[in-house]
């Protein structure tokens, strides 16, 4: 997988597993914070839940081909350790690190859903506000240790995925948290709940 | 279901990329037509750096003869 006929496959695939990895992770931030909002259908709420979920999943595992390819470049040289511990990279450590944290970061969130209730709904919304340092840390790590999202390329990228990722935490901070609920057809109105319990999901 | 369609769009998408990766690395056809600069050893034994202009001109190729009729 070194190269073929002059071609270096494992460049060439670490480097578009790394765009796919971070188009997987910037649609779910999208998504994640989209459901926050309740921008998007609250009735679907539970479908995009498993989206943003799968999506992310597909993310680590596009991350992992990132990290295979790199080690079986031979002209970057990168170790074992180089792709898995941050810094420890000899090109570019800084720029590595970002992207190796972004992807440690990105594994931990993907595994706390599935100790949601274990952990309990503050303490991982809690931590699902880590998903801001993975999306920066991604989006710095493809600016600068990238050789693809450089020069103009890089801004109008960095635009793409960080425009609507801003418009929606505005809109989150912003919009209310809690939404006037459609009224029953028939029968009597349900009993009104505290403004705690009625806050929706908080997602990203 | 969902972890079959995303994988297959993300396979898809890296197909894609990868094909654009290996299309924009192909050599470009003014790179071959570059002029070329050799050394040349002389009859006295001085060598000499020499350009080599690009022929920009193809090669004919030769026609094979008609077969005789007959």
């Amino acid at each position: 997988m070194t190269a073929t006929a002059g071609m270096p496959v494992a460049w060439l695939v670490a480097r578009a597993a790394g765009l796919v990895a971070f188009g997987l992770l910037t649609v779910s931030v999208w998504l994640g914070l989209a459901m926050s909002t309740r921008l998007l259908s609250p009735r679907r709420q539970k479908t995009l839940l498993g989206w943003h979920q799968t999506l992310v999943w597909t993310a680590v595992g596009m991350f992992a081909l990132h990290g295979v390819a790199l080690m079986l470049d031979p002209t970057l040289g990168f170790r074992f350790l180089a792709v898995l511990v941050p810094g420890a990279a000899p090109w570019r450590p800084f720029a590595v690190a970002a992207g190796v944290t972004a992807g440690w970061l990105v594994l931990t969130l993907a595994v706390s859903f599935h100790v949601r209730r274990r952990i309990g709904q503050k303490r991982w919304r809690l931590f699902h506000y880590a998903t801001f340092g993975a999306f920066a840390l991604a989006l710095g790590h493809g600016l600068t240790a990238g050789s693809d999202l450089r020069g103009t390329t890089g801004l109008v990228a960095a635009a793409l995925a960080l425009g609507p990722v801003l418009w929606l935490t505005f809109a989150r901070i912003l919009m209310p948290r809690t939404m006037a609920r459609p009224a029953p057809a028939s029968g009597p109105a349900p009993p009104t709940r505290p403004a705690a319990e009625t806050r929706p999901l908080v997602h990203a | 279901m969902r972890g079959v369609w995303a994988t297959l769009i993300s396979v898809w998408a890296l197909f894609a990329i990868l094909a654009v990766l290996a299309w924009t690395r192909q050599p470009s056809g003014s790179s071959q037509q570059a002029p070329t600069t050799v050394i040349v050893k002389g009859k006295n034994g001085v060598s000499q750096l020499v350009t080599v202009p690009s022929t920009s001109a193809t090669h004919a190729t030769t026609r094979t003869s008609p077969v005789p009729v007959g």
